[in-house]
């Protein structure tokens, strides 16, 4: 192949991740304008009452959900990728499913066992006549975001820190024990160093749904930096001063983030030979495989296996009243949507992926930042953008539409399903991009380099060396932009066609009237539905030696 | 060469809209196929809502409608907000005729912004009150929910209580619950004091309830009445329709939290108790606007307003229309008597000082 037709095909990856990001961008452009906006009354009424306290709480609830996330997640990841113990192929997979639930129904569900008609209360009450202190069982409170955020969410971490440990060449592990290093001493000085660009990509996940979320902390009543940007948007009708203070967040965030990347530098930790396997995994025998299964256990059980018990009886109450066949639908519809959206979402962060790790220049990274502009913002924030973006759009096609069909109605795309598909794979492509990104960081490119040197394309070389090399972190990267599109609310909610539900906003609805009882049934299917996909995956990436 | 490279990005760049074009279009026409059924058709009757309500009885009762006239309904429910937003954005284009909402707030707010138009109907003026309905007739409110005290039996004598100012008297320091000044039932209450009492008083009042309250504001409507009978507090501002809920609960733990607590209207002597509507309004862009207005007639008709109202257990606003047993059971009561319209134009200002106030 001559050099003119290997820099062809490079460009074509070039002009597709251009693209990409042009789509990214452009629903953003109308967003990042409102930041140059003069500040108005309502700026400077949040600015003096409200904000100081307001970053005080969400810099406590980051800092603490990040250690937590990041010590259970890394933790976990290790002990399932280097140890063997009772259970741990189940842990394997089942760690994933905390991310199942979404963080708003955890938090209803908590505060349903604890409160005062809760289960624990009621017991103590019923049956033992003891009355306790209702405040010793508060999770109302910034303590209780923390742990429904790290509970629900420290598989962010897990997952995409386990994908790179999975297969990392076990060389640097097997020396560190051979020199006698005890398993603290190697999960300190050397797993937490080689992963950590893929604990970080997890952690990034992490604060970002939690710079989002708006459902957890207003019903806990703790004020973060979303209650201003709702305060704004919902209290004073301020859509301006809203998308403003989201634009202030999403530089904080994004500088932060570029100011990382500059400090971790260019130590790169991947395949150091082409021996590529997998950790020979010491066995825990006695108390210690007992204490392995003890913290899984634990760790699946808060973020699971409770609050599911919980909404199963919740559900057994409400069943009658509330299941029927139309859940079917729902069911459907979630799937679908979830489905198209993953795989859309696949497609353009490989891509992205493979143009920026190929390219190393301010193009590349740049690339990589855009990645995860539309995870940076409240999903409710970028429907506004993107309903702007699909209206302008329509109106400008409207000739086409009249020509197909004389009676046709202007808003052909933002009334379908097209606008919803769309906003997802802009909302959740970081999900997925992360995961791909520490894919590719582990596989390194010594191997795309001997494959050109061989005089494959990139093109080829990606298919026939890339791809199969990645595939776990493929696997994992939809799994988990899978489960986050199934249970995503604020984007389904507003920008869905008519007539159109899925299981999150039918849960959305008996949610916000209060009725947590009834919302249990679609909250359960959308967990079922999750830990299909997640067990489905697992044995995919199971038959394929992963 | 890297500066060759560099310009055709640049190209690419300015290329990814046209292609994007050309790509959508492609696809457009499928979709139209698929999605002109509900919304395109000029031949067969629709009306399209936009709506913050999302009650099983409304559903059956849109498809009584749809029986009854043959016309189709189309609905997308959401939060308020999104959805005002959505309407400003699709702007003349939008293919909705009707915006439903559970606050009075809101429905001024779209109207403030131009996204109502006035309907007018001897049908509406005869079914809604004019203390429920918009000056202009571009809302109409449908149901009524009253936001009243709830108290714990064992504790609080009634005989205590008697208005909203009385409970920032200092006998009841750490005695009050309320939920979070970011939700709009309590903007609502402090726009209407506002318009009843004055701004200064008002402010006065928020904090002085600030000074009694028995926690952190946090958690539901529910939680508060929870809260009661746990003992952390005695009083607890809420709105009716949760009591109800409350009440007819699934769970019996909560139906037994319900009959610990008492219900009192407020302010029976003086400016009477603090009402808000759920309600409708047509929008400016409506393509179907006698089929909105036909279904708003639907729902504020006798024969609707029973099963619309006792859906969430709330109060008709149809005069007509006796309410349900339960809130019979709780007796009559005085509501405050400004236009609902108040309530809109001074939620601003309420939220304003809630924050001056310190009420989270």
């Amino acid at each position: 192949m001559s050099g003119s037709s290997i820099k062809r095909s490079f460009n074509l990856w070039g002009m597709l991740s251009a693209f990409f990001a042009a789509l990214i961008i452009l629903p953003n452009v109308d967003l990042f304008g409102n930041l140059f906006v003069q500040p108005n009354e309502n700026w400077y009424h949040i600015k003096t009452y409200l904000l100081k306290d307001y970053i005080t709480n969400t810099l406590v609830i980051i800092g603490f959900t990040g250690v937590f996330t990041v010590l259970i997640g890394s933790g976990m990841a290790w002990l399932i990728s280097a140890y063997d113990f009772p259970g741990r192929r189940i842990f394997n997979w089942a760690l994933i499913l905390p991310l199942t639930i979404p963080p708003y129904i955890g938090a209803y569900t908590y505060n349903g066992i604890l409160n005062y008609t809760g289960v624990v209360q009621r017991g103590l009450r019923n049956v033992l006549e003891v009355q306790v202190n209702p405040k010793w069982l508060d999770i109302m409170n910034i303590q209780g975001a923390i742990f429904i955020f790290a509970v629900f969410l420290f598989p962010y971490v897990y997952t995409v820190t386990r994908a790179f440990l999975t297969n990392q060449s076990a060389s640097l592990i097997e020396n560190a024990r051979l020199l006698g290093k005890n398993s603290l001493e190697i999960f300190v000085q050397v797993v937490l160093p080689i992963s950590r660009g893929a604990i970080l990509g997890g952690m990034t996940l992490v604060i970002f749904e939690v710079l989002n979320d708006y459902g957890v902390v207003s019903y806990f009543g703790v004020q973060t930096f979303s209650t201003a940007i709702f305060k704004a948007w919902f209290s004073m009708g301020d859509i301006d001063t809203a998308v403003k203070l989201s634009g202030v967040l999403m530089t904080i965030v994004i500088s932060v983030l570029l100011l990382e990347r500059g400090l971790r530098g260019r130590k790169k930790y991947s395949y150091t030979t082409s021996k590529v396997r997998p950790i020979v995994r010491t066995r825990l025998r006695g108390m210690k495989g007992f204490w392995a299964f003890f913290v899984s256990f634990i760790f699946l059980s808060l973020g699971f296996i409770i609050p599911v018990l919980q909404l199963l009886v919740w559900s057994t109450l409400t069943f009658k009243k509330v299941f029927n066949i139309a859940f079917l639908k729902l069911l459907g519809n979630s799937v679908v949507v979830a489905l198209v959206a993953a795989l859309i979402i696949l497609g353009v962060a490989v891509i992205i992926a493979n143009f920026s790790r190929l390219q190393e220049n301010w193009v590349g990274k740049l690339f990589t930042k855009v990645t995860l502009l539309g995870y940076s913002i409240p999903g409710a924030v970028i429907s506004i953008g993107v309903i702007l973006f699909f209206v302008d759009f329509d109106r400008k096609l409207e000739w086409f539409y009249k020509a197909l069909n004389p009676n046709s109605i202007t808003l052909v795309l933002s009334s379908s399903v097209v606008m919803l598909i769309f906003a997802y794979s802009v909302r959740f492509l970081a999900v997925g991009y992360q995961s791909i990104e520490a894919g590719f960081e582990k596989v390194g490119k010594k191997f795309f380099e001997a494959s050109r040197m061989l005089g494959n394309g990139v093109t080829k070389t990606f298919f026939r060396v890339d791809l199969p090399m990645i595939k776990p972190a493929v696997i994992s990267a939809f799994a988990l932009t899978f489960v986050d599109i199934v249970k995503e609310l604020p984007l389904t909610l507003i920008l869905r066609p008519y007539n159109f539900n899925t299981l999150a906003t039918k849960t959305y609805e008996y949610a916000t009237d209060e009725m947590i009882h009834e919302a249990a049934i679609p909250a359960l299917l959308i967990i079922l539905v999750s830990i299909t996909s997640v067990y489905l995956l697992n044995k995919l990436g199971e038959k394929e030696g992963i | 060469m890297k500066k060759r490279r560099f310009a055709g990005m640049l190209a690419v760049l300015t290329l990814a809209g046209a292609v994007l074009t050309g790509c959508s279009a492609t696809s457009s026409t499928t979709v139209q196929t698929e999605s002109s059924s509900p919304q395109g058709e000029k031949t067969s009757q629709v009306v399209n809502i936009y709506s913050d309500r999302h009650y099983e009885t409304d559903k059956l009762l849109l498809e009584e409608f749809s029986k009854e006239t043959g016309i189709k309904v189309n609905v997308i429910e959401g939060k308020s907000d999104e959805l005002i937003e959505r309407l400003a954005r699709e702007g003349k284009d939008s293919q909705a005729d009707l915006l439903v909402t559970a606050d009075v707030g809101r429905l001024h707010r779209a109207k403030e912004q131009g996204l109502l138009q006035s309907a007018e109907s001897d049908t509406l003026s005869k079914n809604v009150p004019e203390n429920l309905k918009d000056k202009d007739n571009q809302w109409y409110g449908l149901t009524v929910r009253a936001r009243v005290l709830v108290y714990a039996k064992d504790r609080v004598d009634p005989s205590q209580l008697s208005t909203y100012e009385d409970l920032t008297d200092p006998k009841w320091k750490k005695k009050i619950l309320v939920r979070s000044s970011d939700n709009i039932y309590n903007q609502s209450l402090l726009a209407s004091f506002i318009a009843v009492n004055g701004e200064e008083k008002a402010k006065a009042w928020a904090k002085g309830i600030v000074d009694n309250m028995a926690r952190t504001p946090k958690g539901s409507d529910r939680d508060q009445a929870k809260a009661v009978v746990a003992g952390e507090g005695d009083v607890a501002i809420m709105n009716t329709y949760y009591y109800g809920l409350l009440l007819n609960s699934s769970d019996s733990e909560e139906v037994k939290v319900a009959k610990q607590l008492g219900v009192f209207f407020p302010n029976q002597s003086t400016t009477g108790t603090h009402i808000n509507v759920s309600g409708a309004g047509v929008t400016a862009s409506a393509k179907n606007k006698e089929n909105a207005i036909k279904l708003v007639e639907f729902l504020s008709s006798e024969k609707a307003q029973k099963q619309f109202a006792e859906a969430n257990f709330e109060y008709p606003a149809n005069p007509a229309v006796e309410p349900s047993d339960l809130l019979k059971s709780w007796g009559t009561f005085k509501p405050q008597t400004i236009n609902l319209t108040k309530l809109g134009e001074n939620n601003n200002n309420a939220v304003q000082i809630f924050s001056q106030v310190g009420w989270k």
